[in-house]
């Protein structure tokens, strides 16, 4: 769809494919047939860039269908380049960065005032970790001891004009969010196992929010992209799509 | 106005409970009575607005109502697009109140007077937007918000003038507050504050004075009632662009309805310049009320009826 659509954003859906595998097939509570069951857990994306990585998720669900796919970006199509609610399965609209987390706190909130064991998970990127709004939100989820609500954090190591650690320096995250309150630890992001018994073990502890900080490769998989940041911008031509499809099915 | 405004908070918080106030660290006693009465439905979220505005979005998908309370230099325009992507593309049922707007905290300065909230507010596609007078029109106004099942904006003037109204009103439609002998004379067109110190005026030099409380949508009828005017003294403590003297000429645009003359009073395209009192504060831009009722006399003087 990257190609057919010629959509830019696509080593950010790289990051995140083993974070979504192992959340929506083992920790991720929800309804084939009703994405808006009152009982489901809430994935919200708030790094609405990645988005590519959750539409094919959301179409093998069933929620979309293989013509949205195959339609994208063309006029009249149904799926955009940045996270939309009124797409089913996508609970908020994001990719303006440092909204899908408060918004995210919002509905944890809600659902500790109706005592409803619901879950929600937020995941965001960590240039979006710049953004203030990130950290009020921290803060709030904190201080009301959401343990509702978990935090992955996309650590790929990049933001949109280049390294993270050379445009605003983060580290030490895990200590960052320790220090607001959360259960927070590292985890290689690419490693279901590991991403498997990290979630395993977090749900388990209560009155604390958590966060995983989830170390990623952007453009995992496809060598020419890992670490080339240009990719964020680059679109596929029928060769790089080739070359990037064969190591893929490698 | 204030008083009114927080007893309708906590009687309202005792009728719904997913009614939830959200405040950002402001009003102090404003909410003494929802502290009081239901402690659990008031949130001080801490300084942090713009995570307000997300949260109370958050709440709205879980079934709640929450009203997003603020001083209008921060909710709306610090918050501005968590307004319109949080709240109004998914067309939640939020209510946000801008409270001390226009030149209230005339002592405090820029960062805390707002000319510009309705403007920047307008374009968001179905957020309503009220600008009520009066304790009356501020009852009706937070009324019809509880029945709109998507997003408004309640601008919260000067809250401590004279009352307009003396008994309760229905609906948030235009009406007139006086209304002269003569209906071809220029007619004062006002919205908030602006409304009740013209009120004696309106009286004394025989003139007809129309409230606005609600500004979008535009009201409908607005047009048949000031039908055959000779002109219309727009007056509001707002900019010159984007408030209630724009929402009047673009619904002339809309409906192809031919401009009337018009004249606005209004706040001047500046900010404030030195400290001083309220009345001050409007003087310099033209609009205390010794000044404004002096232009008016100067208009009416020009007029030609």
């Amino acid at each position: 769809m990257a190609f057919s659509g010629q959509s830019v954003h696509i080593p950010c859906a790289f990051s995140l494919v083993e974070i979504l595998s192992v959340l929506y097939s083992k920790h991720l509570h929800f309804n084939p047939a009703d994405y808006k069951d009152p009982k489901r857990d809430y994935l919200v994306l708030s790094k609405g860039h990645g988005v590519m990585a959750l539409y094919p998720i959301l179409q093998k669900i069933g929620w979309i269908k293989d013509e949205h796919l195959e339609q994208y970006f063309k006029d009249g199509s149904l799926l955009r380049g940045l996270c939309e609610s009124d797409i089913p399965g996508l609970e908020v609209t994001s990719g303006s960065l440092g909204h899908g987390l408060p918004i995210a706190t919002g509905i944890a909130l809600g659902l500790k005032r109706r005592n409803l064991s619901n879950k929600v998970f937020c995941i965001v990127g960590d240039g979006e970790m710049n953004e203030g709004t990130m950290w009020e939100s921290c803060l709030f989820a904190g201080h009301h001891k959401l343990d509702n609500l978990t935090i992955i954090v996309d650590a790929n190591e990049f933001q949109a004009m280049g390294r993270t650690e050379h445009v605003i320096h983060l580290e030490p995250l895990t200590e960052k969010f320790q220090s607001f309150g959360f259960l927070a630890k590292r985890v290689e992001g690419h490693d279901i196992n590991a991403l498997d018994s990290a979630f395993s073990e977090m749900s388990k502890v209560s009155h604390q929010p958590k966060a995983l900080i989830a170390s990623t490769t952007k453009g995992k998989g496809i060598s020419f992209m890992e670490g080339e940041n240009q990719w964020h911008y680059t679109r596929l031509n029928e060769e790089t799509l080739e070359r990037a499809l064969k190591e893929l099915y490698s | 106005m204030r008083a009114t405004f927080a007893n309708w908070v906590a009687d309202t918080a005792k009728r719904d409970e997913n009614f939830l106030v959200l405040s950002g660290d402001h009003g102090y006693a404003l909410f003494d009575e929802i502290r009081r009465v239901r402690p659990g439905q008031f949130l001080n979220v801490g300084v942090a607005e713009q995570m307000m505005v997300g949260l109370a979005a958050g709440l709205s998908r879980q079934g709640f109502r929450p009203l997003v309370y603020g001083l209008a230099a921060f909710v709306p325009i610090r918050v501005l697009e968590q307004i319109k992507l949080d709240v109004c593309y998914s067309k939640l049922p939020v209510l946000f109140v801008g409270d001390g707007a226009g030149l209230v905290y005339s002592t405090l300065g820029a960062s805390h007077q707002s000319a510009e909230d309705v403007a920047c507010l307008r374009p968001l596609p179905d957020l309503r937007i009220y600008s009520p007078c009066d304790s009356e029109e501020l009852k009706a106004c937070l009324a019809e918000s509880r029945e709109y099942s998507g997003p408004s904006y309640l601008r919260m003037g000067k809250g401590d003038l004279s009352p307009v109204h003396d008994s309760p009103i229905k609906g948030t439609k235009a009406h007139w507050i006086f209304k002269g002998r003569h209906p071809e004379r220029p007619a004062l067109i006002a919205t908030g504050s602006m409304v009740s110190p013209l009120l004696s005026l309106s009286k004394e030099l025989d003139i007809s004075l129309l409230s606005v409380p609600r500004l979008k949508p535009f009201p409908e009828e607005f047009f048949s009632l000031v039908q055959g005017r000779e002109s219309l003294l727009v007056v509001e403590e707002h900019s010159r662009y984007g408030g209630l003297a724009s929402a009047i000429l673009d619904a002339h645009v809309e409906k192809q309805i031919p401009l009337p003359k018009m004249e606005v009073f209004c706040l001047e395209d500046r900010f404030s310049e030195k400290c001083g009192s309220y009345q001050y504060a409007l003087s310099e831009h033209h609009l205390s009320l010794e000044i404004l009722s002096e232009r008016i006399r100067q208009t009416l003087r020009r007029s030609s009826l």
